[in-house]
């Protein structure tokens, strides 16, 4: 009988009754088998000692109560924007919450109509002071979802369809070593209202030693509405088989995304377009930039506002399916994209492709 | 986090079920309680969001999750020698020999370093074992036939071995 391998042997240490007694008799008889196996018991035995960890004590009850209170509004779907490497999560949420503050921003401009409805939109740049200052808009009143974002994975293109009410974009064909795989995510309707209080605004601006300037009446209580979704998304990347066996951290790493989204809508209550413009962009923190940026929009009630983080990604203005877009990033190859509005839809091709492949993609979309 | 699914029911029984152990495997690659449950909070969380908790091969993803979301962190922390100097203080202070206690300390520290080097599937193998998960467990965590799980096992630990046994007392 050939000699027992090492893999064999080293389940014998573990398991001594998972072989059959042929290997047991032949460990007994062979002294170059008997001398492996001391190798590598004793190995086995000085590996586990120092894998050894201090004892845990675990309150699974207290643990699952702090599963289900974790964040609701992380819409991650188990993924990272390329375009956004910060590699930390508070830059992360920092930047959405910038993101939905200058929505709320807009919106309060655009209160003439009373609703915003985008048909256009326009980079704005934002800085991580913007981000860290507009991230606060918490402290002055308070944020929460009637409908909670609820995104999830599914199965099939019809399924997503199915989940969202939107047809799946199509792609006509993949950049270069972007991986076929795909999985497609879909998300409904989610409605945020930001409701502005006085008292926690006072708050605010007592803990950072500023007095909160007069406020005109009917401020306080005032209501914003902001619907997003539903919304769909194709999702590119060895990815989409996250059973045993895969590899998580593949699962992390989209190359390429394919969104579409129905347009935000947003409205308003008891604010005036002047008051509230005056009153975020007085913020301490905003840079003269973005005030400017906010203030250059030509019409605010159309158009929607992408923030940019400058640090991150630059932009500029690209040509469509015949409608003005926006395209991010360069031809590194490390992260590019490009979103336009059409017919009330936002569409969004970004990946870590170069910036003329995702405009290549938009432009062959179906 | 989303109450409102249909199998909510089936996904706290599964993290009553396997929260101690996924907490468990985190815990024996950082070494710290703390660490190790905001692990396996954010790998229940991803888990939830993504699948159904009745699938079969739930237990399977959560070890491999664990593993490679502790092992990512042990590699990606600054904070790690800091905890690493406290939690040898820790031991010491609890130990009656301080020169055994040094270097078994010692020890621990240069076999967190190592780990942090290794690819990913040996580090895994090592850990999920150490975890107590048996070679079936191991074997459905990984992906790979159960009959590899000793030939795997033998090569990671002969590699891990050979990159701790410099300058500690293994």
């Amino acid at each position: 009988m050939a000699h027992l391998s090492d893999g064999t042997l080293r389940r014998m240490v573990d398991e001594p009754d998972a072989h059959g007694g042929a290997d047991a008799r032949h460990l007994e008889s062979c002294a170059d088998c008997k001398a492996r196996y001391s190798t590598v018991s004793g190995d086995a035995r000085a590996i586990s000692s120092l894998l050894t960890a201090p004892e845990l004590k675990v309150d699974i009850a207290s643990a699952f109560n702090r599963v289900r209170t974790a964040p609701a509004a992380r819409p991650r779907l188990g993924f990272r924007l390329p375009v956004m490497r910060p590699g930390s999560r508070p830059v992360v949420l920092a930047f959405a919450t910038a993101v939905a503050a200058i929505a709320l921003l807009v919106t309060a401009i655009a209160q003439d109509s009373n609703t915003f409805t985008p048909q256009t939109l326009t980079p704005v740049p934002v800085t991580m002071a913007d981000m860290q200052a507009l991230s606060q808009l918490s402290a002055y009143g308070t944020i929460s979802w009637t409908k909670q974002p609820a995104p999830q994975i599914a199965t099939s293109a019809d399924d997503a369809t199915a989940a969202s009410g939107l047809p799946v974009p199509k792609v006509a064909a993949l950049p270069t070593g972007v991986s076929s795989t795909v999985t497609y995510a879909a998300m409904g309707k989610a409605t945020a209202v930001f409701t502005f209080s006085k008292d926690k605004a006072a708050a605010a601006a007592s803990q950072a030693g500023k007095t909160l300037p007069a406020l005109p009446a009917g401020m306080d209580g005032a209501q914003l509405t902001v619907t997003v979704g539903p919304a769909v998304a194709e999702i590119y990347g060895n990815m989409s088989k996250p059973a045993a066996g895969s590899d998580i951290t593949q699962a992390n790493l989209p190359q390429l995304i394919v969104g579409e989204t129905t347009a935000p809508v947003a409205t308003s209550s008891q604010v005036t377009v002047v008051q509230f413009e005056n009153y975020l962009l007085s913020q301490p923190g905003i840079s003269p930039e973005l005030t400017a940026a906010i203030k250059a929009i030509g019409d605010p009630s159309t158009t929607l506002p992408i923030p940019i983080p400058v640090q991150f990604a630059t932009s500029s203005a690209v040509t469509i399916q015949g409608v003005q877009g926006l395209a991010l990033g360069d031809n590194t190859g490390v992260g590019a994209g490009v979103i336009w509005i059409k017919n009330g839809v936002v569409y969004g091709v970004v990946g870590t492709i170069k910036r003329d492949d995702a405009v290549n993609v938009a432009n062959q979309l179906t | 986090m989303t109450t409102d699914r249909p199998d909510d029911g089936s996904f706290e029984a599964l993290f009553t079920a396997e929260y101690a152990r996924v907490a468990g495997i985190a815990n024996r690659v950082l070494m710290d309680q703390g660490e190790a449950e905001d692990v396996a909070q954010e790998v229940f969380v991803d888990f939830h969001r993504l699948h159904s908790a009745s699938a079969q091969y739930a237990p399977a993803w959560l070890h491999r999750a664990a593993a490679h979301v502790a092992l990512n962190r042990l590699r990606g922390s600054r904070r790690r020698q800091r905890r690493e100097v406290a939690q040898a203080t820790k031991e010491s202070d609890r130990t009656v020999d301080p020169q055994n206690v040094f270097e078994v300390s010692e020890d621990r520290r240069h076999v967190r370093q190592a780990l942090a080097r290794m690819a990913p599937k040996p580090a895994a193998v090592l850990v999920l074992r150490a975890s107590g998960l048996s070679y079936a467990e191991v074997a459905q965590a990984l992906g790979v036939g159960i009959g590899q799980v000793g030939t795997l096992l033998r090569r990671a630990e002969a590699a891990l071995r050979k990159e701790v046994t410099s300058g500690t007392s293994l």
